[in-house]
């Protein structure tokens, strides 16, 4: 036979794909073609079906109709198994990775290296580090606990583990979401390399400054359809990428101060007093006035969402106290935190505030039961009505705050959160990446949301990955390097720049 | 945008609002009569509760069947009032237990003690020196070494940092021990009319029997207890995503243990139910409670995981479970086809509860 | 009454000749190998075991978990018995329900080096090995009740008569219900996977067949408990609105069973029970209950085990009986003890 002639097919080719979950569509007619060696980019507001398409690219949910053709020939990818055979191996943005076993049995789970039905581990092991090797990370040890490692160490065994397949396509949902820009770079390499040697990546990221970077072509998901295919992914402008997606022109605006009242002369409202954690960060002091939004700035693992969680009482300080109002905190207590008018919107929503099986109106009260209940009985129509109230505020989308708070979209979730603390009544506000998995068009409104809240009076401390989050919504913005304030100054005096230079730049000695 | 103009004041709005801050005035936190959602607002909502209901109906059904068997093998001793009154109370000692253990499990939880519990508590209130205090002796010692028993797990488990099912389970085993320790393996038979009367017919009231009302009792506060309170709430919250639920600010360790207390309280009583019932305390009583009660509030809803459970689906999983018993002995079918189907209704009744829940 | 473990020495005369107490059902007497060098068999009588003290004797008891009235009577009447006896020391375990844990004190008492064990297995087929072990270590083993699963795991075997029960609790509800035409009983029986239960059913059956005008109508199980006496009772009340006899096989769940029956207001029909509970014979006695009767299973088994395991110890035979030997197993009578008889049975009831 001679060799055949490189393949003029499409990889992947999926037309008219339909798949409904009961009272939603969540695809609606998508097509979409992956070339081989190509990085191809997947971009959408959240509920637009890009987490549907990819898990029937994986073989996890079937379709309703359509047809998928692999290298020109129709498929049915009816499990994950099937698609693994085909190569096509996918990273999910929640890691699918057993903690309880090491790192090379978590790559060759399923397909372990046996003989006989005995785990042949040294050779587990010897595969496995090689592939770290290929991705970069010699330093992890194949024989450690998967438990033991980072975020972004576990997402490296998370693509050893795709690689260890005879991949042909792979599938990467949101995977610099947990990662600092220098294993973000790390990432690209590895996508690099693949992509030269024939794999076809397709990449999601709400990041249109990665797209940009990496990818080759864009298909556009709006509302369960493909709103734009084969779209240049170096080129297209922002602008027409964002109405793509959202379907109106949106600014990645910032919503300015609207009250006037000199945040410098008013009393504090938050206040924390030498506050420290040995071994996350060095004892810090500092003041937030009511309508004051302060933003934390810094790398993962600078001390920023360990500082949030110890004013929230969710960590123990080992050394200085927090003061609400001039009155210390008892420390260690989140409830206290919360009687004195502290509310935290956490990192992971589901995972840390969100509860999944309840109404969006059961997750709002949950803070405030007390104040809807006499002798511990709830009034469920106050309750109903508050909630209502707080959600139409927040504008929150679908406007029924029955529904399940697991039917909402990232940013929804995020605003049924901040209601909670809007009804509770709460002085001071923590928000640890706020929004984090929230789409283009909803953070312009989460951005108005909780400029809106600290007009109204509420002291709010700010920590996020995006340095034009942080400056474009905070008043005063502290920088931390490695748990130590390297510079504090009002937001306008700063820009990305300035700030990602003390970032990174190494500490004086 | 949110400072809405409020409107005036609900009546009905607790008296006392803490202070909110500038961001919403009062008045609009509370909302007013014109807030109240709406019918078509309430859509949703409604529909979670067909959902709910739904799931009970798929007991209600099986309940259904099984009389249509009793009326159609045994006309006239399964269709009677005295058969009736039968199958109550000889379900309500493990249907108060199930109630207790309903809110355990919805919290994410779990009491394996229960059973040992009873026992012990049942004993203990049928020492002769406690049957020297007459009924209401026995009565308080019953629910006191259930509460004592209830607030040992609760400290574990919440304080302690237990996990649930080992702290109980080495509460199962010391319990019983106890009792054993207590009875020295004999039926202590109780001499103290009042009680042995509670379980007697002269003591049924409109033909209700005493411990009837009991379960009825204790059935409708741990409704209302669950749906209604704060108390039911942080329950669910809890056990839906303990880790959200202590970022809410909820004390969640408290709760905990107030949760177990309840379970130990719910036990107290049974064991009390169970000593008019037999007219005895032994330390065998309550022998595999705790995979009984489990069960019934499985088949009745309740998610083991946590975060949902119904009241009233762990009473009709109680009332299944004893109206096959009857059944099964009204028909002369022995133990072990008895044993046969009560595993086989666990199996259909959840098949059908994931069969529902899953799209 | 601590003895210092003896080794077995050869000669036992000048034994008095003794007569079992009350409550041992039979005389305990004895006669040794080594007598038989007398070749006088007149002497016999005179070397059978008696009161009075004689070699001292370690005998190991293992029981089961006392978690029941009639396991209970059990350990009682080993441990008063052994300690009527000077020469006795008893080394009883804690009571276990877990097999590898009782096999584990079986063996510690082995290591001791008892003279004699005396063993209610919680499981007898599964405690066998350890009872072939103490057998081959030289220590003759008295298998209380539950036998295990080879003869060579005893040197001899006590135990009542489960089918015997079943049989006599038959035979006196025939007797009772005679002439009485379509006669109707029902049984409430123990725990149904013990064979033991079966085997009292399967007598009860056998007993009722010499009874053509008597048909069993119903039967449930309980689990040897009050609470599941009163449970099935009520059920089994339930269901039969007529009926003449009941038997129940156990008078630890004839509490609950009582119970039901007096909830439910019946006194139209006689009931028999077993195992023979102090509180039955007290209630057969007062004659004012439905309970008319019950058959015994008798606990006093334990004291015979002892005085058996003494004997062996001391090298003796069973005093009236030719025989020179212990015999390797001996079936206990299932009286019935009814309102006749109660006095004489009374001091062996237990609570």
């Amino acid at each position: 036979m001679a060799p055949a002639p490189p393949d003029p097919r499409p990889l992947l080719t999926m037309s008219a794909i339909t798949k409904s979950f009961p009272g939603v569509r969540a695809l609606d007619g998508v097509d979409l073609d992956v070339e081989a060696g190509e990085v191809h980019c997947l971009l959408g507001q959240n509920g637009a079906g890009k987490s549907t398409l990819i898990k029937v690219v994986a073989g996890a949910h079937q379709p309703d109709s359509g047809e998928i053709l692999w290298k020109g020939t129709p498929v049915t990818l009816k499990s994950p198994v099937a698609a693994m055979r085909l190569g096509i191996a996918t990273i999910y943005q929640e890691l699918d990775l057993v903690e309880g076993l090491s790192v090379a049995e978590n790559v060759f789970l399923g397909h372990e290296m046996a003989t006989g039905g005995f785990v042949r581990s040294r050779a587990a092991r010897t595969a496995t580090a090689a592939l770290l090797t290929r991705l970069g990370h010699p330093e992890i040890d194949p024989g450690r606990l998967v438990g033991d490692l980072s975020a972004a160490g576990q997402q490296i065994v998370s693509m050893a583990r795709a690689l260890s397949h005879d991949v042909q396509l792979i599938v990467m949902d949101e995977p610099s979401a947990a990662l600092d820009p220098d294993e973000v770079d790390n990432l690209f390499r590895i996508v690099g390399d693949l992509t030269a040697a024939g794999v076809a990546v397709v990449y999601i990221s709400h990041r249109l400054e990665e797209i940009r970077r990496i990818g080759d072509r864009v298909t556009v998901l709006k509302d369960g359809r493909a709103a734009a295919r084969g779209l240049a992914a170096r080129t297209t402008p922002t602008r027409e990428i964002v109405a793509l997606m959202t379907g109106r022109d949106v600014e990645y605006a910032f919503p300015r101060r609207t009250t006037a009242a000199p945040i410098a002369t008013a009393t504090p409202v938050l206040r924390l007093d030498n506050l420290g954690r040995a071994g996350e960060f060095e004892p810090i002091d500092l003041e937030v006035a009511p309508g004051e939004i302060v933003g934390l700035a810094g790398l993962v693992g600078s001390g920023r969402s360990e500082i949030l969680e110890t004013v929230y009482g969710a960590r123990r300080p080992t050394s200085g106290r927090v003061l609400v109002d001039g009155r210390p905190l008892r420390t260690g207590s989140v409830t206290a935190a919360v009687r004195a008018g502290l509310g935290l919107a956490p990192e992971e929503r589901k995972a840390q505030a969100l509860l999944m099986l309840e109404s969006v109106t059961r997750n709002v009260s949950v803070s405030s039961l007390t104040r809807f209940s006499r002798g511990g009985w709830v009034d469920r129509g106050a309750e109903r009505a508050a909630a209502r109230r707080c959600v139409r505020d927040l504008s929150l989308h679908p406007d029924d705050p029955e529904r399940p708070v697991r039917t909402l979209s990232g940013g929804n979730q995020q605003k049924a959160v901040l209601a909670r603390w809007l009804l509770r009544g709460c002085r001071v506000l923590l928000l640890d990446e706020p929004t984090r998995g929230v789409d283009v068009g909803a953070r312009a409104e989460l951005y108005a949301v909780i400029r809106r809240l600290a007009d109204d009076g509420m002291a709010v401390l700010l920590v996020s990955s995006e340095l034009p989050e942080v400056l474009g919504l905070a008043d005063r913005v502290l920088v931390l390097r490695e748990g130590r304030v390297v510079h504090t100054a009002p937001a306008r005096d700063l820009d990305e720049y300035s700030v990602l230079d003390l970032v990174v730049t190494p500490l004086p000695t | 945008m949110l400072n809405q103009p409020g409107g005036r004041p609900r009546p009905a709005a607790p008296a006392e609002v803490p202070e909110p801050t500038a961001t919403l005035t009062k008045e609009s936190l509370r909302g007013t009569s014109a807030d109240r959602p709406k019918t078509g607002g309430r859509s949703a909502h409604d529909r979670l509760w067909a959902l709910a209901d739904l799931r009970n109906l798929s007991l209600v059904g099986v309940l259904a069947v099984l009389i249509a068997v009793g009326g159609f093998t045994k006309p006239d001793e399964f269709l009677s009032t005295d058969n009736l009154q039968l199958v109550l109370t000889q379900a309500s000692v493990i249907g108060v237990v199930t109630v207790g253990v309903t809110f355990v499990i919805t919290s994410g939880g779990i009491d394996l003690s229960v059973g040992a519990m009873v026992a012990l508590a049942s004993v203990w209130a049928t020492t002769l020196a406690t049957q020297d205090y007459g009924l209401g002796g026995i009565l308080l010692c019953a629910v006191l070494v259930g509460l004592g028993c209830g607030l040992v797990n609760g400290v574990l488990i919440a304080y302690g940092g237990m996990v649930p099912f080992i702290a109980t389970l080495a509460m199962l085993a010391s319990a019983r021990g106890l009792a054993l320790q207590i009875s020295d393996g004999k039926t202590q038979v109780v001499t103290v009319d009042q009680v042995l009367d509670l379980g007697l017919p002269d003591s049924y009231i409109l033909g209700i029997p005493p411990l009837v009302m009991i379960f009825a009792a204790v059935t409708v506060v741990g409704w209302l207890v669950l749906n209604r309170t704060t108390f039911g709430r942080r329950t669910v919250a809890i056990g839906g995503n303990a880790e959200a639920a202590r970022l809410a600010g909820i004390d969640v360790k408290r709760q905990r243990l107030m949760l177990y207390l309840l379970s130990g309280l719910c036990c107290g009583v049974a064991a009390f139910m169970l000593v008019v019932l037999t007219g005895s305390g032994q330390n065998t009583n309550g022998n595999l409670y705790e995979l009984d009660a489990i069960a019934a509030a499985i088949i009745g809803g309740t998610l083991l995981s946590g975060g949902r459970g119904t009241i009233t689906g762990s009473v009709l999983g109680v009332l299944v479970f004893t109206t096959i018993t009857n059944l099964f002995a009204l028909n002369n079918l022995q133990s072990d086809v008895q044993q046969i189907a009560k595993g086989a209704i666990i199996v259909a009744a959840v098949l059908v509860q994931k069969g529902r829940s899953t799209p | 009454m601590r003895y210092a473990k003896s080794s077995s020495t050869t000669s036992r005369r000048n034994l008095l000749m003794g007569t079992a107490a009350a409550g041992a059902l039979f005389a305990a007497g004895c006669t040794s190998n080594e007598n038989n060098d007398d070749g006088d068999n007149a002497e016999q009588a005179a070397n059978t075991a008696s009161d009075k003290p004689g070699k001292a004797v370690a005998i190991g008891f293992a029981g089961p978990q006392a978690d029941h009235g009639w396991l209970n009577a059990i350990n009682e009447q080993a441990k008063r018995r052994a300690k009527e006896y000077k020469d006795v020391t008893l080394e009883a375990t804690e009571g276990s329900n877990d097999t590898a844990q009782q096999i584990g004190q079986i063996e510690t008492l082995i290591n001791k080096k008892v003279d004699v064990l005396v063993i209610l297995p919680a499981d007898g087929k599964a405690l066998t090995q350890v009872g072939l072990k103490a057998m081959r270590a030289g220590i003759p083993v008295v298998n209380l009740d539950r036998i295990f699963a080879s003869p060579q795991a005893y040197r001899c075997w006590i135990g009542g008569d489960n089918y015997g029960m079943g049989l006599n609790a038959g035979r006196y509800i025939g007797e009772q219900l005679k002439g009485k035409k379509n006669a109707k009983v029902i049984e409430l029986a123990g725990i149904d996977n013990l064979e033991l239960t079966r085997q009292r059913t399967e007598g009860f059956n056998d007993a009722l067949k010499n009874y053509p005008n008597i048909k069993k109508v119903g039967r449930q199980a309980a689990e040897f408990t009050v609470e599941s006496g009163q449970a099935k009772m009520a059920q089994l009340l339930q269901a039969h609105s007529d009926f003449d006899a009941l038997w129940n096989h156990d008078d630890d769940q004839g509490v609950g069973a009582e119970r039901a029956i007096k909830q439910a207001g019946r006194d139209d029909f006689l009931m028999v029970g077993g195992a023979g509970a102090k509180r039955a014979m007290d209630a057969i006695k007062a004659d004012n209950s439905v309970l008319k009767a019950t058959v015994l299973y008798p606990p006093t088994m334990a004291a015979s085990a002892i005085d058996l395991a003494r004997a062996l110890g001391q090298g003796k035979g069973v005093g009236g009986l030719a025989e020179l030997e212990i015999p390797a197993s001996l079936t206990l009578y299932s009286a019935v003890v009814t309102k006749d008889n109660v006095d004489e049975y009374l001091p062996t009831g237990f609570s």
